[in-house]
């Protein structure tokens, strides 16, 4: 990742000015440790905060086309550059930078060359022969991006200088007003709006009706695509190794971290960048000692026999961690918080062994529909419409957080569930395969699962991927090594369960009844509901007081991740808009209570408990007698 | 290097505090950007930083004896703490960490060990069991440290200013070679080499001692289990410092990790006659070198940026700053976290040009006497903060103990510049390596004057600079400087303007106070400045005043060069001009 920042009409261009936009670039630097750079034209400035992942040596930025006459500040990775390229061939490259194509082809095609780019990016482009200029973000919102408007208009830019930055930080001290500028948007100040690029046949939420077809979900995450000229011919995976640096996956054991890292290590040896760093896969985990998700990472690394680095935290690293966490994450959500720390702290420990790039798994529980509350979903064109909005809701989750808490340290996060042609394949299926049907013996994410069942050339451990796949048919022995080995935890569970619960009691340390009964007059806007919203509200405030940056975090009713619209999947939901999902637990603990008795020690967990085992929630919805020993 | 931060008895043990102390402790992290710990006993707060160079994998800080009783926070390399381990048979080492060996140390030998390690440090320990705590800074000055004071009776250490600046009433430097103990509540002088008394020494010259010596102090500092490299100006410091390495690598542990060829580093203009020196030597060494080119406007806009980091407003650290706070950078984008480099030298040896002036050799040995007791505030902090900026760590093998010693013993005699000799500056150090079976550098290169750093990045840099600052500090400005600083009254445009920025992230009075100042004639100390009755009539800092004195007496040569057409720029050339003085080197330019 690199962090950018671009600022237009600002009334002076003195250097106060200048420094003060290096200044605040600076903000960024975490994001760009290897390089800065500052174009200055008149009173546009585009300042750029580099991490140097392809052509290290003469990639710095802004970029430039032949007769430096656009300029263009870009954060991301464009996988299909080389083919874009050869598709200009009248133009002349000044680097081997990835993103110097997208001068190129301003040039040639105008403002709307945006959907042609594959990867992920944020960017800005000044054209200065007519001081026009445009910033888009990529489709899915991968890469973050704000916008502002400050308050020192002239002339040309009367509704006040215009901002763009990597991260909130960067603009919010300086702009009168400013919010997260859409994924699959681009500005054109020609135009002065915002409008969508990105308009795949999924975004409408019609309900598709393409066959499920395993092979084909398979290929276009792992292998050669069917060939859409303009892309890549890679797959998801594979033209994610596009890289110059040392890299690694982050595996937490669970199943789409595991298939990532599965396929990244089979195909490596073929890619370019094994010529250079070896064709040894490096894996990453964190946890408290003992944790679920070590055990199980450490299984499926010994299984692909990939280089498997463990990292260990404390709860009270985490704790002393989380100012920090929030200033870089900049929200204020709670499960975002939770799980943004530990990969926050890994990601220091990733970058200290010299990796600069890490692919993530992220995403696929939005495309597939694989968290708990989907197995209420009442029908097909429901539950599609959910993983639409979910995977629209991505930029202000698991992509906040999976970008913010890498790049804090300089590490990049590549997430290839989040491939374009990879999400218009898989949400082309049409939505009967997903739902989940424990009478059928599909369990969530099941047409994932099943496209990467290879009997001959297994991409997983076999004993976990026949239990995913056949735990209904299997009695209870099996069921417990399920549990060891392959229960999937959600990210902040699978760190170790006394995360949660010390993050809970730290809160409850530091927050009074008192404090939490007058929370609605003191945070109007997104009250928090409980004492540890609370805790990180107040800390969220401090770095960032104005109005339009606690905006910027989504809030409304949720039960278990679900969007505000889920809610009404079931009755007892909606009547109780707790956004914590409290509420949501009773209903689950007494639909599921004899489930739940294992674990009675952590009432507290117990939603997540329950959504996390969604195996064992499945297990139970079909009314199998199971009964844990331990 | 990393960052250490401690807080010590604050008489606050509250969460409040803990995020202050990690939200200070941040402010360093630059320093040890790959991990960071915190130890808090009662109003006892002890934070780290991390760059691990040795042990990555276990070494986090802080460090603590076997009973957890001991906690030390160290930044620094521990040279010789595998022979100290071995003198510790009856102790248990939990870390690889060299600095956990302070932590048994102390265990063993109470508050008096200090002069027992070889290296570069700053520490903290503290002794739970009477929460008592000492802190020491290595002899010279290598790694940098602060002490300051609250109001609350606390006493904060911290690697940096910017650690403790707004949180302490009071602070000040932390003296090198000293350690201070809470018992006495004190400083107490630990380190006390012969030379530190100033007596003049009368060791004859042994050219092959001197040269062990600097070896030595070269391979010592090949510990390290992370890629590393060697800055190479191109000058005999730096060059010397290359080829032994070069020569060295192959047989040392790091070289099984890392592979044996030596990386090399250069900054400069495009065309800058350190890129073309350093190219010169890097090739003859057979060494992977890396060039860096940065532009007058670059350096500009780093200013702001490099005066937070090095916390001065000197001038000519600050120039010479700047290019090594750029290059640190795209040093550690490379991946390389450790580098060595060649300061030190000049302060050992006699090398500036003023001390072609040395009325005689006891002037001139107490003289550079004096230069080493500076050096913390000069090169060292240069050296230690452009390049912890980047997580990246300078070594400097002519501050080793053991080298200080033995160069320091030689009669000064034998350090004299006596161009009718043939004995330019530095001279005993060129032929302690003049070996002409084994060269170490081609003889014209070991003999070879060079820029001083911020010339040899190229000679526009300081025409920048000064253009840059006469554009922003206006003539009104400098008139009314003495009432707005009257502390170390800056007396150029260009020390005006880094004085503004100074001040604005060090507001502190305590702030101004560990910066030096007073009169200076091109790097010399106050003292030296008798030297020469012209000198000694017009104290401008600048240095300009020493310009009218050597152009007369050189300026017959002077003349023929280019520096005389450019009179603003003559003033940073008087090596250049040292070069017209020396008989037997032609000028090429």
């Amino acid at each position: 990742m690199c962090g950018i920042l671009a600022v237009f009409g600002c009334i002076d261009s003195s250097q106060a000015k200048r420094s003060r936009i290096i200044e605040l670039s600076r903000r960024l630097r975490h994001r760009g440790p290897d390089w800065s750079g500052l174009h200055c034209h008149g009173d546009c400035y585009l300042a750029h905060q580099r991490l140097a992942i392809v052509d290290p040596t003469s990639g710095d930025q802004p970029l430039y086309n032949e007769d430096k006459t656009v300029v263009v500040t870009v954060n991301g990775e464009i996988y299909n550059h080389k083919q874009l390229r050869a598709q200009l061939k009248n133009h002349t490259f000044r680097t081997g930078s990835d993103c110097e194509v997208i001068a190129h082809l301003y040039e040639e095609y105008g403002e709307n060359f945006v959907h042609m780019l594959d990867g992920m990016f944020s960017f800005v482009l000044l054209d200065t022969r007519d001081k026009s200029f445009i910033a888009a973000r990529d489709a899915i919102g991968i890469t973050p991006l704000y916008m502002g408007w400050g308050l020192d208009g002239i002339a040309d830019y009367p509704a006040g200088s215009i901002w763009f930055a990597s991260e909130m930080k960067a603009l919010s001290d300086d702009c009168e007003r400013f919010m997260t500028f859409l994924p699959g948007h681009i500005y054109s100040s020609k135009e002065g709006a915002i409008r969508r690029w990105y308009n795949p046949p999924w975004y409408s939420e019609q309900i598709p009706s393409t066959p499920y077809d395993p092979l084909l979900l398979r290929r276009a995450f792992e292998k050669a695509c069917s060939g859409l000229s303009l892309y890549s011919l890679n797959s998801a995976v594979l033209k994610r190794l596009m890289t110059d640096v040392p890299f690694g996956v982050l595996l937490s054991g669970g199943l789409d971290s595991s298939l990532v890292a599965a396929v990244a290590s089979r195909y490596l040896a073929e890619s370019e960048a094994a010529c250079q760093w070896g064709s040894q896969l490096h894996t990453f985990c964190i946890g408290l000692k003992g944790s679920p998700d070590l055990k199980a990472a450490r299984e499926v690394a010994d299984y692909l026999g990939t280089r498997h680095h463990e990292f260990h935290f404390t709860v009270q690293e985490g704790i002393d961690a989380l100012e920090e966490v929030i200033y870089h994450i900049e929200t204020y959500d709670v499960t975002t918080i939770r799980a943004s720390t530990p990969m926050f702290l890994m990601s220091r420990k990733i970058k200290s062994l010299g990796v600069k790039m890490v692919i993530s798994g992220e995403g696929s529980d939005e495309i597939f529909g694989g968290y708990l509350y989907f197995h209420k979903a009442p029908n097909k064109e429901e539950f599609h419409q959910e993983t639409c909005r979910k995977i629209k809701a991505l930029h202000l989750y698991d992509c906040l957080r999976a970008n913010k808490s890498t790049s804090a340290w300089g590490v990049e996060a590549r997430v290839p569930f989040l491939d374009k042609e990879f999400i218009d394949l898989a949400m082309s299926i049409d939505p009967e395969w997903k739902m989940i049907r424990p009478d059928l013996r599909r369990i969530e994410k099941w047409v994932l699962r099943n496209a990467f069942d290879d009997e001959e050339k297994p991409y997983l451990p076999k004993v976990i991927h026949l239990l995913l796949l056949n735990m209904f048919n299997h009695g209870l022995m099996l069921y417990i090594i399920l549990l060891f080995l392959s229960q999937k935890e959600q990210f902040s569970d699978g760190v170790g369960y006394s995360w949660i619960d010390g993050l809970r009691d730290h809160a409850n340390q530091h927050v009074t009844d008192a404090m939490l009964m007058n929370a609605s007059y003191v945070y109007p806007e997104n009250t928090p509901t409980t004492k540890e919203a609370y805790y990180y509200r107040t800390i969220f405030e401090k770095f960032f007081p104005k109005n339009a940056a606690r905006s910027t975090v989504p809030g409304g009713p949720s039960v278990a991740c679900s969007t505000a619209k889920a809610v009404e999947w079931d009755a007892a939901w909606s009547k109780n808009l707790d956004p914590s999902g409290r509420a949501a637990l009773g209903v689950h603990a007494a639909a599921y209570e004899e489930a739940a008795d294992p674990k009675p020690a952590k009432p507290m967990n117990g939603l997540r408990l329950i959504t996390d085992n969604e195996d064992l929630a499945i297990k139970l919805c079909c009314g199998e007698p199971c009964r844990l020993t331990s | 290097m990393c960052g250490i931060l401690a807080v010590l008895g604050c008489s606050d043990d509250s969460q409040a505090k803990r995020v202050r102390v990690l939200e200070l402790s941040r402010r360093l992290k630059h320093r040890g950007p790959d991990w960071s710990g915190i130890y808090q006993h009662g109003d006892f707060y002890l934070a780290h930083q991390r760059l691990a160079i040795i042990d990555p994998a276990s070494g986090d800080q802080p460090l603590y004896n076997e009973d957890r009783k001991i906690v030390v926070t160290v930044n620094g390399e521990i040279y010789n703490h595998e022979q100290l381990r071995k003198r510790l048979k009856n102790h248990k080492f939990l870390t690889g960490s060299d600095c956990e060996v302070i932590a048994h140390l102390y265990e063993e030998y109470g508050e008096n060990f200090v002069d027992m390690l070889d290296g570069m440090f700053s520490f903290v320990l503290l002794d739970t069991r009477d929460n008592s705590f000492i802190a020491a800074r290595d002899a010279i000055g290598i790694t940098s440290l602060y002490i300051g004071w609250g109001l609350d009776g606390s006493v904060w250490i911290s690697s940096e200013l910017k650690g403790l600046n707004d949180d302490c009433e009071h602070f000040e430097t932390f003296p090198p070679g000293q350690l201070y103990s809470s018992k006495s509540g004190g400083f107490k002088q630990w380190y006390n080499p012969l030379w530190f008394s100033e007596v003049v020494p009368s060791t004859p010259y042994d050219p092959l001692a001197l040269r062990l010596a600097f070896e030595n102090a070269v391979i010592k500092r090949l510990m390290t289990d992370v890629p590393f490299g060697v800055l190479l100006s191109g000058g005999l410091d730096s060059s010397l410092v290359a080829s032994i390495t070069a020569r060295h690598l192959a047989s040392a542990k790091v070289a099984k990790q890392w592979g044996t060829q030596l990386h090399s580093f250069c900054v400069g203009l495009e065309g800058s006659p350190d890129l073309k020196s350093a190219r010169e030597v890097a090739d003859y060494l057979g060494t992977v070198h890396h060039e860096f080119h940065f532009t007058v406007q670059d350096g500009i806009d780093a200013i702001e940026d490099v005066i937070y980091h090095i916390e001065t407003y000197d001038v000519t650290t600050i120039r010479a700053s700047t290019p090594m706070f750029l290059m640190a950078r795209k040093i550690k984008s490379l991946g390389v976290k450790m580098v060595m480099s060649g300061e030190g030298s000049d302060e050992v040896f006699g090398g500036y040009l003023y001390f072609h002036k040395a009325p005689n050799k006891e002037e001139l040995h107490r003289e550079t006497c004096h230069k080493i007791k500076a050096l913390h505030q000069y090169d060292c902090l240069r050296a230690n903060k452009s390049t912890s900026a980047w997580g990246l760590e300078a070594r400097v093998p002519f501050l080793d103990k053991d080298f200080i010693n033995v160069a320091m013993a030689i009669d000064p005699e034998w350090k004299m510049i006596k161009p009718e000799e043939g004995r330019i500056e530095k001279w005993v150090l060129r032929r302690a390596f003049d070996d002409e079976e084994r060269p170490y550098l081609p003889k014209h290169i070991l003999y070879r004057q060079k820029e001083q750093f911020s010339d040899g990045v190229g000679y526009s840099w300081i025409d920048g600079l000064k253009a840059h600052a006469a554009q922003h500090v206006t003539d009104k400005m400098m008139q009314n400087a003495q009432h707005i600083y009257p502390h170390n009254t800056p007396s150029t445009k260009e020390a005006y303007y880094y004085r503004m920025i100074f001040e604005r992230f060090f507001p502190q009075n305590s702030a101004r106070m560990t910066v030096p100042g007073g009169p200076s004639v091109a790097c010399s100390t106050a003292k030296a400045i008798e030297w020469d009755a012209a000198w000694a009539n017009n104290l401008d800092p600048s240095g300009r005043a020493a310009l009218g004195v050597h152009l007369s007496a050189y300026s017959h040569q002077a003349a023929t060069t280019t520096a005389m057409k450019l009179p603003s720029k003559v003033i940073d050339d008087m090596r250049r001009m040292m070069e017209i003085s020396t008989p037997e080197l032609a000028i090429s330019s």
